[in-house]
């Protein structure tokens, strides 16, 4: 992209931050009632779906290890295709969180999900890996969708309760 | 100076029926009732408190709290719930037959004003306590019910404005929202596509296979989709020029039909090829209450409309 484009650019992004409230404090009135009008109206995010590219997609794998030794493995399920595509949001929300303990966190919620499930498993292992997608001439050549690592969780649930009280 | 506000002022208020508004609720309306009836046997599990669920609604509502303490979600009606004796699945469950109800009421247009601001409300909570897990959709059906709560409701196909004899709404007023409704959908068109423009692979339809075999969105299998790779780049090409077009076109009344039906026809093949029924039908809702009511005007109506502009 030309430099003058660039630096255009950052002036718009420069001054639509400030407008949005983005220099203030959390604890600003002028702030809250901003942000509540933008969610309010469905106005808080862009409108730039699939752009400007398709991300990658995400997959979230548990290995869930019993006491004897046996190993099973299961994906995050729920019973609709569409509630099917809100995993896949939530998927997509992991993988581009770039705060390590908030994506910990999201993952063993996950992890908690598919345990209440299984409630005699000793111990989960959460795989998550990004999708890498072929290009048409790749796939043509053979090459196919495929996963590539990106970070594991060992859970240990000995010592968890069996159902986590609801405070 | 007085030319320009004039001008602004006909552009902001013109004279309109209520027909889109009509259309508006009813699109609208399915729209809910589609939405709670494709969640229904997740409900609960998506929305759950700690502990319960699948992500769970703690971390969203904490985030947003943090953003805005205003903003409702559904804690806040689990809590008044639970107040009452009721358990948390048993709010959730009567949270989800509210919505079916605003939505059924929209459809068949009775308390329309009311269940446009409950659809709008128990939707707005249950997107945001969601917030990991909601997707344009939920954008779009907000912004929808946002309009259609504030709009002047009840419409003249509705059994409200027929039982209660209401008068017929200013004409004006009427104008105004839907304006409103067309300049945001411009808006909308129009950043989408300048955003898909910057993407390399909208240029050379790789982003169109990307979209089509990625999961859970391939519902067509690559096999079958690589025969048509020579329609990749076409394609994509064609998506970038009509969003980015739409503002220049929808608003005259020579190509607003062939776009409007370009456009409600890619949203029906993105909803047909990707499974992506909900989203689909959202945006062929608004942009046919926004732009399509006139398409199909009766004969009289229109000669009704040429006077008025004449005047």
């Amino acid at each position: 992209m030309p430099s003058s484009l660039v630096i255009g650019a950052q002036w718009v992004e420069r001054i639509t931050s400030s407008a949005f409230g983005d220099k203030l404090s959390a604890s600003n009135r002028f702030r809250w009632a901003l942000l509540t009008y933008l969610h309010v109206t469905g106005t808080d995010r862009g409108y730039g779906y699939f752009a400007p590219n398709v991300p990658a997609g995400y997959k979230l794998l548990f290995e869930l290890h019993y006491p004897d030794g046996r190993v099973e493995y299961e994906l995050p399920g729920v019973n609709s295709a569409a509630a099917g595509l809100r995993v896949t949001t939530l998927l997509d929300e992991i993988g581009r969180t770039r705060y390590d303990p908030l994506r910990e966190y999201m993952v063993k919620t996950l992890a908690a999900s598919v345990w209440r499930e299984h409630p005699g498993v000793k111990t989960v292992r959460a795989v998550f890996g990004s999708l890498n997608l072929p290009s048409p001439t790749e796939f043509e050549h053979g090459k196919r969708p495929s996963y590539d690592f990106l970070y594991a969780y060992d859970f240990s649930l000995i010592e968890e309760p069996v159902k986590p009280e609801n405070h | 100076m007085t030319q320009w506000k004039d001008r602004l002022q006909v552009f902001l208020f013109p004279t309109e029926t209520d027909r889109w508004l009509g259309l508006l609720r009813i699109g609208l309306g399915l729209q809910v009732l589609l939405y709670t009836l494709s969640l229904r046997a997740d409900w609960n599990y998506l929305f759950a408190g700690p502990g319960e669920g699948l992500i769970g609604r703690a971390l969203p509502e904490a985030l947003l709290s943090t953003e805005s303490p205003l903003l409702p979600r559904l804690g806040w009606i689990v809590m008044l719930a639970t107040r009452t004796g009721l358990s948390e699945s048993t709010a959730l469950s009567i949270v989800w037959w509210i919505l079916l109800f605003a939505g059924g009421c929209l459809v068949i247009g009775i308390f329309s004003r009311a269940s446009a601001i409950l659809a709008w409300l128990v939707h707005l909570c249950a997107a945001e306590s969601g917030g990991f897990i909601s997707y344009g959709v939920d954008n779009f059906m907000t912004i929808g019910l946002f309009y259609l709560m504030l709009s002047p409701l009840p419409d003249r196909y509705s059994p409200d404005q027929r039982w209660r004899k209401l008068p017929s709404k200013n004409p004006h007023l009427l104008g105004f929202f839907r304006r409103v409704l067309q300049v945001h959908l411009c808006l909308i068109y129009f950043f989408g596509g300048v955003a898909k423009c910057l993407g390399s692979g909208w240029w050379d339809g790789s982003n169109l296979w990307r979209a089509l075999i990625r999961p859970p969105f391939n519902l067509i299998a690559p096999e079958i989709l690589i025969r048509l790779k020579y329609l990749f780049p076409v394609g994509g090409i064609a998506i970038c020029l009509l969003e980015i077009s739409y503002p220049v076109f929808i608003w005259n009344r020579r190509t607003r039909g062939i776009l409007l039906i370009c456009i409600c026809t890619m949203h029906l093949a993105i909803g047909l090829t990707m499974g992506m029924y909900l989203f689909a039908f959202i945006m062929i809702v608004l942009n046919i209450a926004a732009f399509g009511p006139e398409l199909g005007l009766a004969p009289n109506e229109k000669l009704v409309r040429a006077t008025s502009r004449k005047n």
